[in-house]
């Protein structure tokens, strides 16, 4: 995964994430032969299920459902892991700061406020979670897909652009009320 | 079962407060826990403490959990301490990977308090 800032007038940062592959990047359903509307189906219902257990276990609050598709120009936090091997692209995960701070409070299993880092970790490791629980269920596909470490941005001022330019699959649920979202873009290697 | 000696290992430390309380919720009697954000700082503190048991993560920065698990095997204090692998990267590949270099155990995150349990008390009275 490369990542490129670019400084754009005094204040502007402009985080651009690419996944790339060793040679060029191949059509996941194509390679996996499987038509790409069912492909997008398993794997929406891989990252819903993974993101639900990750919740369940590790937090402590199932997912709510979403109507919501679109995502936000902007969140407060996202937090992101790199796939490369069999898949390549990104998963990253959004929400308001403040589902970040009750994420990383109930996690912890305290009441009071968190630090911003506490915040920033805990998202990470929700991220790295769901990828490792939605690479298990699709690991016909991903046997030989490796995980990177979590990297998390936060702020209001950033917009994302991953160039995977293959699969996109997007979820997005409510965590106590609170929208969050989860992106997965993906091809073959 | 004595109280344990425990040194957890893993980049977040949110993740590392976590196994400490699934630990402590798992009925474990901890006496002293360790904490190590990579294998290298594992390997220091491993010259210089014994422990009754290591958990560790696999995908860390500076210094991995398998090679961690290799590198202990050259020092005298983790001898015989069993070595339980806590990690999202549980693939078949990766448990050979892992067990082959020496670990004892593998747990997959996300855990329950009670897979812990499952997978701790065996090693920990064999």
């Amino acid at each position: 995964m490369d990542a490129e800032n670019k400084i754009e007038g005094t204040n502007r940062v402009q985080l651009i994430i690419s996944a790339k592959s060793s040679g060029p990047a191949k059509d996941v359903s194509k390679q996996a032969g499987i038509p790409r509307e069912e492909l997008q189906q398993r794997f929406t219902q891989a990252l819903d299920s993974a993101a639900a257990e990750v919740f369940e276990m590790m937090v402590g609050t199932p997912l709510g459902p979403s109507d919501q598709a679109a995502l936000p120009r902007v969140a407060d936090y996202t937090a992101m892991i790199g796939l490369a091997g069999d898949l390549c692209g990104v998963l990253s995960f959004r929400c308001g700061n403040a589902s970040a701070v009750q994420i990383a409070a109930k996690m912890l299993g305290i009441n009071e406020n968190v630090s911003e880092e506490c915040a920033r970790d805990a998202l990470g490791e929700i991220c790295n979670m769901v990828a490792g629980s939605f690479k298990a269920r699709v690991s016909d596909l991903a046997a030989q897909c490796m995980l990177s470490v979590p990297t998390v941005v936060s702020g209001k001022d950033y917009q994302l652009y991953p160039l995977v330019n293959g699969l996109r699959i997007q979820v997005s649920k409510t965590f106590e009320g609170a929208l969050i979202w989860m992106t997965l873009d993906v091809h073959s290697s | 079962m004595n109280p344990l000696r425990v040194l957890i290992v893993d980049d977040s430390s949110v993740m590392r407060k976590i196994v400490d309380r699934s630990l402590r919720q798992a009925g474990l009697e901890l006496s002293e826990v360790f904490e190590a954000s990579n294998g290298v700082e594992a390997l220091a503190r491993m010259q210089e403490t014994r422990v009754d048991l290591i958990l560790s993560d696999i995908n860390m920065p500076t210094m991995d959990g398998l090679e961690l698990v290799r590198q202990l095997q050259g020092v005298e204090n983790a001898k015989g301490v069993p070595i339980v692998m806590i990690t999202t990267e549980a693939g078949e590949a990766h448990v050979v990977q892992a067990l082959s270099s020496g670990a004892r155990g593998y747990i997959r995150k996300p855990f329950s308090p009670d897979q812990i349990k499952e997978r701790l008390i065996p090693l920990l009275q064999g």
